[in-house]
């Protein structure tokens, strides 16, 4: 299951015009799982009407072909708003740093360790300064945490993290958390530029100039080994189904 | 009879090169008062509630303003999603993560042969209904759908009206005090009877500073116009008259204002009213978070000074300390002050500071000193007067015992040079600035405006003070360039970095920073000779 979402996502993702960059190590990372006996097909990412049989390289551009299994769309991502399409992509394994970071009360924590681990959590990318984009970001967040109601810090953690981590010190992340009504089981993580860097990186957020930061959620479920990047704008219900699904993945 | 005749025959000549010019220097006054008052035409009480939706996303006459994401699936304040948070206070639009917010000004809405927007979509001009219509359901004059990142909003007839009215003037909207030919620029002057001295200085340097600046040619080819407004006996009183006088005189901006007292109220009122103002005088800055954007001070206060002295005192050698006492009158002003001392303490590990409190010197100070003693402490940051200290000191002699003393600057006068020998080189005192900061071109400047101008020769700190706040607040300007708005000028004063006003340590700013120069010089004193040992080692707490 995981891999039918990882790769028809990943195809609907290129079909959809949006860049691999951000998707690729993920992608990459894609495994088969054990004893899966369906027929294997192997494609491009780039020329989709490139099909083989066998592993192997593109005849057009030389990448490496990737495996593809057929199936219908998860009605998560069958949305047909070309703008509020949930784009996803999905992946079996993340490696997640166990970058130090400060949460909005300076507590020193270890990303991997105390976020992530063992959970299903939402992160999306943000900064204080931004008010444009972070905004709808961060009310649709805000929203999603109502809809969880008890489960929000339970069985399922909100991630902001910031992507101006020199500016935005606690305090400041505190104050757009008040602004926003973040409850219990909602952490906004800044710190340490350079280690912050590393860590966006590996989630695949990482930008050079933080005014050009995508709007995209990173959902994910830790035990299970299941990431998928959503459209962050998405209705907050869409974004709980997906939450609810990651959380149910195995 | 002759007189007058005289004048009917020049009159009367056509060639006359006095009535000539009389006529041109009549046309140009009259068309410079008339370009003056297109210009500085206020808003009206409409568009100002206009404005108000604009910028703030709330309604003036408190009615509920929504805005809706996303299919109209996320309902939240309009507060959240104002106009100005993604379309600029210029209305230009700002473009950020992947959203590109389209232009706003009614030029660029109404172009008579339509837009084409860089995304490709194109539609007629906008008129008032097709605006609303944009605003409520999001679809543009030629029915195509706005992204979805534009939320629809829900608000009254009255606002939406007045918002229409508002974008009408969006973009050519400045900021009050501020024209093509001038830019007035506030300041607050104590009067009670011993600050009124102070005040006359402070008084006659802007007057100077100003004055020679638009003798200079002024800024953008504006003038400065400068405005005072006086303190009132009580700090509510302060505020009142300061709030009526930003009204009324369409003040731009605030240069070194004298707000001790009321340091709270006119900083909040600054924040309120989104007036920026630099360099007041004051010993309380307030620096907390969420941080109040309009207000830049020069120096640190006694806040910045106390973590100075504490950072300077655990990096002392050879041995590190372990552990310090802080010593202080019974005063609720002092509890930020403790408050930052443990604070930065902690940060080297320290975490039990404790806290003596003394009621009346010299007498409570005896006994403090006697039990601070028994503690072991040889470290000890004293928030009293100099006064206090001395006996607390000469206490300590008495006990055979002579700790470190950290005091401020503020507090300790030479009455502390007073001080049993045994405290040679043992009292440390904090400066936000010394003279070592004036550099020669600084100090020959401001002796050049002192001369010209005929400056008083006393409370030359606060007239140091307030010249080098407006030194600051041109150079702002001066980066905000020539469109300038309160908005251009907080952003550019943010940019300064370790700029060099001559006559104080050099001034950065940044968006979460406000004290131009964060930390103290901590000098000791030689008691044999009766005076400071020279330092220019600065400690910064940033």
């Amino acid at each position: 299951m995981k891999l039918i979402f990882t790769i028809l996502l990943g195809t609907f993702m290129l079909c959809a015009g949006v860049p691999l960059r951000d998707s690729g190590n993920a992608m990459a990372q894609a495994r088969p799982k054990a004893g899966n006996k369906s027929a294997r097909r192997y494609t491009c990412p780039m020329h989709p009407e490139v099909v083989s049989t066998r592993a192997g390289k593109c005849p057009k551009c030389g990448m490496t072909l990737r495996l593809v299994k057929d199936t219908s769309l998860p009605s998560a991502a069958s949305n047909n708003e070309p703008e509020l399409a949930t784009q996803q992509t999905g992946s079996t394994r993340l490696n997640i740093p166990d970058t130090p970071v400060l949460d909005q009360n300076g507590k020193r924590l270890n990303f991997y360790t105390d976020l992530v681990k063992g959970k299903t959590v939402a992160i999306n990318f943000i900064f204080t300064t931004c008010t444009a984009i972070c905004p709808p970001l961060t009310a649709t967040f805000r929203r999603l945490q109502v809809e969880l109601g008890e489960h929000a810090g339970r069985d399922v953690e909100l991630i902001s993290i910031s992507v101006d981590p020199t500016i935005d010190v606690p305090e400041r992340l505190q104050a757009f958390a008040v602004k926003f009504k973040a409850g219990p089981g909602w952490t906004f993580v800044t710190g340490d530029k350079s280690e912050i860097d590393t860590l966006l990186k590996a989630l695949g957020a990482a930008t050079a100039d933080k005014n050009d930061h995508t709007p995209l959620v990173l959902i994910g479920n830790e035990r299970a080994g299941y990431w998928t990047r959503v459209y962050g704008l998405s209705p907050p219900a869409t974004l709980a189904k997906i939450l609810a699904e990651t959380a149910n993945q195995k | 009879m002759i007189s007058s005749s005289h004048i009917v025959g020049k009159q009367a000549s056509p060639k006359c090169p006095a009535l000539f010019v009389f006529l041109l220097i009549s046309l140009f006054l009259s068309a410079g008062a008339f370009a003056k008052a297109t210009l500085q035409e206020p808003l009206s009480p409409q568009e100002k509630r206009g404005k108000q939706i604009y910028v703030q996303g709330t309604s003036a006459s408190r009615n509920e303003i929504l805005a809706y994401l996303g299919e109209a699936s996320l309902e939240v304040p309009g507060s959240t999603m104002a106009c100005a948070n993604c379309h600029g206070l210029d209305g230009q639009g700002k473009p950020e993560g992947s959203i590109n917010p389209s232009n706003l000004t009614w030029d660029s809405l109404t172009k008579p042969y339509g837009v084409t927007l860089s995304s490709g979509r194109k539609h007629p001009p906008y008129t008032e209904r097709g605006l609303e219509l944009a605003i409520t359901r999001g679809v543009d004059p030629g029915g195509n759908r706005l992204p979805n990142v534009m939320p629809r909003y829900q608000m009254s007839g009255v606002d939406m009206s007045d918002l229409i009215a508002y974008l009408k003037r969006l973009g050519k909207d400045r900021d009050p005090g501020i024209s093509e030919i001038n830019i007035v620029i506030g300041t607050v002057v104590p009067t009670s009877d011993a600050l009124a001295e102070m005040g006359k200085a402070i008084k006659a340097v802007s007057i100077a500073f100003f004055e020679e600046l638009n003798t200079q040619g002024g800024i953008y080819n504006r003038r400065f116009e400068l405005r005072f407004v006086e303190t009132g006996d009580t700090p509510e009183n302060t505020r009142g008259r300061v709030e009526r006088f930003l009204k009324d005189e369409q003040v731009f901006a605030m240069t070194g204002a004298f707000v001790a007292g009321a340091d709270k109220e006119i900083v909040a009122l600054m924040e309120k009213r989104q007036v920026p103002l630099i360099g007041p005088l004051t010993l309380y800055p307030q620096i907390g978070f969420p941080l109040n954007r309009q207000v830049f001070y020069l120096l640190s206060g006694l806040d910045g000074q106390a973590r100075a002295l504490v950072e300077f005192a655990a990096n002392q050698q050879p041995t590190k300390i372990s552990s310090l006492a802080i010593v202080s009158p019974e005063s609720e002003a002092n509890r930020s002050l403790i408050g930052a001392v443990k604070d930065q303490a902690s940060k080297h590990g320290m975490n039990s500071v404790e806290n003596y409190v003394y009621v009346t010197a010299p007498l409570d100070v005896d006994e403090i000193a006697a039990k601070v003693q028994q503690k072991g402490q040889e470290t000890i940051i004293f928030l009293g007067t100099g006064e206090a200290a001395l006996a607390f000191m000469k206490k300590a002699e008495r006990l055979h015992w002579s700790p470190s003393l950290y005091l401020f600057s503020a507090n300790a006068g030479r009455e502390v040079f007073d001080a049993p020998l045994s405290f040679n080189h043992k009292i440390f005192v904090s400066f936000p600035t010394l003279p070592a900061d004036q550099t020669a071109e600084g100090v020959r400047e401001f002796r050049a405006l002192a001369e010209k101008y005929k400056l008083p020769s006393n409370h030359i700190v606060a007239q140091l003070s307030a010249y080098s706040a407006a030194k600051i607040l041109v150079e702002g300007l001066k980066r905000a360039g020539k469109d300038v708005s309160r908005e251009k000028l907080i952003t550019a004063l943010e940019s300064l970095n370790r700029f060099d006003t001559g006559l104080t340590p050099r001034i950065s700013y940044g968006p979460n920073r406000r004290i131009g120069a964060t930390g103290a010089y901590v000098v000791s004193i030689d008691l044999e000779k009766k005076q400071y040992v020279p330092t220019k080692e600065w400690v910064d707490i940033n």
